[in-house]
């Protein structure tokens, strides 16, 4: 599966278009990460476990977004975007949505 | 104790209707996304060029709230970590709502296809102490439109 | 180049389990960990707070009550009265000597008397009023004695901030009132069955001072009906047994009449009466205008 933010790949053209795919995942830490980011907010620096919770979120919300193009048939996603919103306190809303396409 | 009965009935309605306008929900939108198949819409940001077209520019939005049930099976969540389902589930809606709007408005226009999709998501309104209140979903799109 | 939607399958981005399943297993799991963490904290709090010695915790009360008369001012004859009587109970406690007691007389109509940091103990005219004979006021001192004995006022204390602390630490962090009140309460929960032991624990330690004492234990369970006619005249509140900081007042006296079988009793029963003087001495407040 091909994950691409360009619109256009070189040399390949694009057969099918097959339209919005997306994936989303919200995640949590637990409470002991949370006070500890809570506590590291005086010193600063890198929170590493909210670096952490994004990071397994993004993956989580690519995964989504890869199985929902496999779903419809496509081998490539196209155009993705990433967008990430806070939902609720301490979680931690990431999304990713792109075209699906069948490439030749 | 009286405290204890409040919260009881408050997450036994939370349930019965969320339950309810959900499943309601994801009944409408499964049938209407049948309906507005025929609009497809991507992100790309270049149509093919052929044909002149006129293109007009089409948004959807939606804000919904999560029901106290979710909401308390969320806070209980956050104390533990993993995956937030109950908002997922919210998440899940409103973006289909709002891209299903996008396509009514397309409709509308008599458009047949929706190019650079985009989406945005904010919390509009925070309740007490932060807890989310409801997620606003817009989704907008240029629509083409056959001359 | 063709264009098309074609419909994506349910259940990727949202999972299609059944939420009461979630929520059974998030209460199930949130509430036991709750639970194992408040009596690990409060195990920790009472294990420490008796170190503190006794001398401590009446300074710390001392600078608290400074100011308040009583030192140094006369005592009421009620008060001597109670006095005398909670150093004999003190003395079948094994109370250690350097276990001060004072025992304060509070002219309100409340049904009350309760022991607190720094050996104190108040009783309130309501209760003392509607106790008919010695056996009984001594039963409620012996209770009151026996909560100083074991230092439950300042364990109590230490539960408290210890429980407070950690409530405010996850409740900053956590940001949401709801979950907030659900910890709060099943803490609370937790702590209330610490404090029923306790009053458990003062009741037999009670029980066994009147019995040395008296050679019997008659008149002990009055105390505890005048709360249950109390209960019943719904001026206190009768809460289930799970949410109240002490143990239901019908339970306290099946304690009782246990403890009341299983001690052979001298054949003459007879309950000691109050002094002439002790319905004069309960309003205090009158004489001392008059001064």
């Amino acid at each position: 599966m091909l994950v691409t933010n360009i619109e256009i790949i070189p040399g390949k053209r694009i057969t099918k278009h097959l339209g919005l795919v997306q994936g989303s995942s919200v995640r949590a830490k637990h409470i002991g990460r949370d006070i500890m980011a809570g506590l590291k907010n005086i010193f600063g620096g890198e929170l590493k476990g909210y670096t952490e919770l994004l990071q397994e979120s993004r993956e989580e919300a690519t995964e989504r977004m890869i199985q929902q193009a496999e779903a419809v048939g496509a081998n490539a996603v196209l155009n993705v975007r990433f967008s990430t919103s806070s939902v609720a306190a301490g979680a931690a809303e990431l999304f990713a949505y792109g075209t699906a396409v069948v490439l030749e | 104790m009286a405290d204890l009965t409040i919260f009881m009935v408050l997450l036994a309605l939370g349930y019965g209707f969320g339950r309810y306008a959900e499943l309601k929900h994801y009944k409408s939108i499964i049938r209407r996304e049948k309906e507005f198949r025929d609009i497809p819409a991507v992100t790309t940001k270049f149509p093919p060029l052929s044909k002149a077209v006129d293109a007009e520019l089409v948004s959807g939005s939606v804000v919904i709230s999560v029901d106290y049930f979710k909401r308390f099976i969320a806070g209980l969540r956050n104390l533990i970590g993993g995956r937030v389902t109950a908002y997922e589930l919210l998440l899940d809606r409103a973006r289909r709502e709002a891209i299903l709007r996008m396509k009514e408005e397309a409709r509308a226009f008599d458009g047949h296809i929706i190019f650079n999709v985009k989406l945005e998501t904010s919390s509009i309104h925070k309740g007490r102490k932060n807890g989310v209140g409801a997620v606003e979903v817009m989704a907008y799109g240029t629509v083409l439109i056959k001359q | 180049m063709e264009y098309s939607n074609p419909k994506i399958p349910e259940g990727i981005n949202a999972s299609t389990q059944h939420p009461l399943k979630e929520f059974f297993l998030l209460t199930g799991g949130v509430l036991g960990g709750v639970l194992i963490v408040v009596v690990v904290l409060t195990l920790l709090a009472d294990r420490l707070a008796v170190y503190i010695p006794f001398e401590s915790e009446m300074q710390l009360v001392t600078r608290v009550t400074d100011g308040i008369p009583a030192e140094g001012a006369e005592p009421l004859p009620i008060e001597s009265y109670l006095n005398g009587l909670a150093d004999q109970i003190a003395a079948e406690e094994g109370l250690p000597p350097e276990m001060q007691l004072t025992v304060h007389y509070v002219d309100d109509d409340l049904v009350n008397a309760f022991a607190t940091l720094g050996g104190h103990i108040f009783m309130f005219r309501g209760l003392l009023e509607k106790l008919p004979n010695e056996n009984a006021v001594a039963m409620v001192l012996a209770h009151e004695i026996a909560h100083i004995k074991y230092r439950h006022p300042i364990r109590s204390m230490g539960r408290g901030i210890i429980f407070g602390l950690a409530i405010t630490m996850v409740s900053s962090t956590l940001g949401n009132a709801m979950t907030d009140q659900v910890l709060a309460n099943t803490g609370g929960v937790t702590v209330l069955k610490f404090s029923r032991d306790q009053e458990r624990e003062a009741d037999q330690t009670a029980l066994n001072a009147l019995y040395r004492r008296y050679g019997h234990v008659d008149g002990a369970d009055l105390l505890f009906k005048v709360l249950q006619q109390q209960e019943r005249e719904g001026e206190a509140l009768q809460m289930p047994e799970f949410f109240s900081t002490h143990p239901l007042s019908e339970h306290r006296i099946d304690d009782i009449h246990t403890f009341q079988a299983e001690h052979a009793t001298a054949t003459d029963v007879a309950t000691v009466p109050l002094p002439d003087q002790f319905v004069a001495w309960l309003i205090p407040a009158e004489t001392e205008k008059t001064d």
